[in-house]
């Protein structure tokens, strides 16, 4: 029964991916001639079987460094802002409770309903010359520059995308530690920090390591984000792929960038696969 | 369930927490509303002009010339006819799976689980460029089901984890014990395994339903220049309309998304999102 998702996903992701690793290795004919015919600087055309040209390519571009220091930066710096708001949040809705927390929650949520097209673009007019942001400095007699076209607005923009996912996986995974476990630390004298620190974290730490990996990835080959609101170079690799699959078109780079970033992703997906197999060994099930 | 935990309530006396956690729900009202409500209320403005706190005058006239756009208005049917055809499809291709993984520990389920995840982590662009290949052989390119195809394939991860998880947590000995009443196999499934795997299964409905709703750089490669969804006609409106005619359709937009979240919002918050997302 789990022959049909697995058929679809091997026809059109498995499939093409292999077909698309074979072509950034200079495997040009079979499927791949279309492609290597209308696009510009395909490696490999000469009839050589195996090169590793487009990818040197890539990386002698001058444009390669800039890139990776956004793509890096903007991941790193939103993820953990992410992890930041939603660990707090859920630990304040799980130790305090009340109005004011339901109210944070209810807020990192939000951005579930906002297709991401719509958010990208009210960030944009909100940051941007005539947005709120400006006019309310402005009547402060303060005259600041936009944020718009800059790495802190894409910085902005994947927190608000991505935090509703990891509130969600993070506050989950606090409300199930039980709530006799922290009163026996309360009674034995342990501070709120300790508590936090030694006890609900670690109970915690799937989730949190879940809510890491999917913020990580997502925002790593993000593009709506870093199309409406960031520069246009340096940029990062989702908008990069796309520049260089249609507007530049060098599809053979722009699937050699594709692999660069799904090595990374990977990296990081070998941390979520890693907890969960051990999360699954403590429980008895593997 | 995680819902029916209560908070510690430890109230803390001091008024300095009180006023930063206060000074802090400000700022991400900012940070999360203010950018929502400040392109809603363009949809309703005559004209606005930086640096006023409010526009010249307001209208509704905004709304009707949405509707006077040819584009605009098919992208609106497009789009409301492909998102219920590729959650229906992504149901029957993913559901029996989500069943057999929760319920058999078959050869290769754990592979299975983790393939779903590893498609998910390569760079969806970067995908999309891979697949533009097949479908110029498959001659796909700028059709209606290539369009389908590429939505389902975001929404199965959503389709095959979430119920995955709403099925494992029924309860194998109320299967037994209806079946040892004389209950026959079908109906155990249909009358208690399906019904108490409901909510997952309207969660994994409802993400599916946005994803594809939503769904923009895939349908523009492979739809744009014959098909055009609501999102990717926003690609388009943004650099050539208006801005209160990008805000009119924003609200368009966003209308199904809210009521759909609105109307799972109780099991998407109780944990049956969160539960999905953990291999078990």
């Amino acid at each position: 029964m789990a022959l049909p998702p697995i058929l679809v996903l091997g026809t059109f992701i498995g499939f093409p991916i292999g077909l698309a690793f074979l072509f950034s290795i200079g495997f040009t004919g079979g499927l791949n001639e279309v492609l290597s015919i209308i696009g510009q600087d395909v490696r490999g055309r000469d009839g050589k079987l195996f090169t590793l040209q487009a990818y040197k390519d890539v990386i002698a571009d001058p444009r390669f460094a800039g890139d990776v220091k956004t793509t890096l930066i903007v991941s790193f710096v939103a993820t953990v802002f992410v992890l930041l708001f939603s660990t707090g949040i859920g630990l304040l809705q799980r130790l305090r409770g009340g109005k004011l927390s339901s109210v944070l929650t209810a807020l990192s949520l939000t951005p579930l309903f906002i297709p991401v097209v719509i958010s990208s673009w009210a960030l944009y007019t909100f940051y941007g010359s005539a947005g709120l942001y400006r006019t309310i400095f402005h009547s402060f007699g303060i005259d600041v520059p936009q944020i718009t076209s800059t790495m802190l607005a894409v910085i902005i923009g994947s927190i608000w995308v991505s935090l509703p996912f990891a509130t969600l996986m993070i506050t989950s995974g606090l409300q199930s530690v039980p709530n006799a476990l922290i009163e026996a630390a309360q009674d034995a004298g342990a501070s709120l920090i300790t508590i936090i620190r030694t006890v609900m974290l670690p109970l915690a730490l799937i989730p949190i390591i879940i809510a890491l990996t999917f913020t990580s990835i997502g925002i790593l080959g993000s593009f709506t984000v870093p199309f409406f609101l960031g520069a246009n170079q340096p940029t990062m690799f989702g908008v990069e792929i796309t520049n260089f699959f249609s507007v530049y078109n060098r599809p053979q780079q722009s699937i050699v960038m594709a692999f660069i970033v799904f090595a990374a992703a990977s990296g990081i997906a070998f941390f979520y696969i890693w907890a969960n197999f051990r999360n699954a060994k403590e429980s008895g099930r593997v | 369930m995680a819902k029916d935990v209560q908070p510690l309530n430890l109230y803390t006396k001091s008024v300095g927490v009180k006023v930063l956690l206060s000074l802090f729900s400000g700022f991400m009202l900012l940070l999360i509303v203010g950018p929502l409500l400040w392109l809603a209320i363009h949809a309703f403005a005559t004209e606005w002009l930086f640096p006023s706190y409010k526009p010249k005058g307001w209208t509704l006239d905004w709304f009707r010339k949405v509707f006077e756009v040819p584009t605009l208005v098919d992208a609106m049917k497009t789009s409301l006819i492909i998102s219920p055809i590729v959650v229906l499809l992504s149901a029957v291709i993913c559901l029996p799976a989500a069943y057999a993984s929760a319920r058999y520990n078959y050869w290769g389920r754990k592979s299975f689980l983790i393939i779903m995840f590893a498609s998910n982590a390569f760079p969806k662009i970067g995908l999309f460029a891979t697949i533009a290949t097949l479908y110029y052989f498959l001659n796909l390119m700028g059709t209606l089901v290539g369009v389908i195809i590429i939505q389902v394939l975001g929404t199965i991860i959503f389709m095959t984890w979430i119920p995955a998880a709403a099925f494992a947590a029924v309860p194998k000995s109320l299967e037994e014990a209806a079946r040892d009443a004389g209950a026959g196999k079908f109906r155990v499934f249909r009358t208690i395994t399906l019904k108490m795997a409901m909510p997952g299964i309207l969660v994994a409905m409802v993400m599916s339903f946005i994803y594809a709703f939503d769904e923009a750089q895939g349908t523009f490669l492979i739809g744009a220049p014959t098909i055009y969804t609501m999102p990717t006609a926003m690609y388009a409106i943004v650099e050539t309309y208006p801005i209160q005619v990008t805000a009119v359709f924003s609200i368009l937009l966003t209308i199904p998304s809210v009521l759909l979240i609105g109307l799972a919002r109780k099991h998407i918050i109780g944990g049956q999102l969160a539960e999905g997302f953990q291999i078990k």
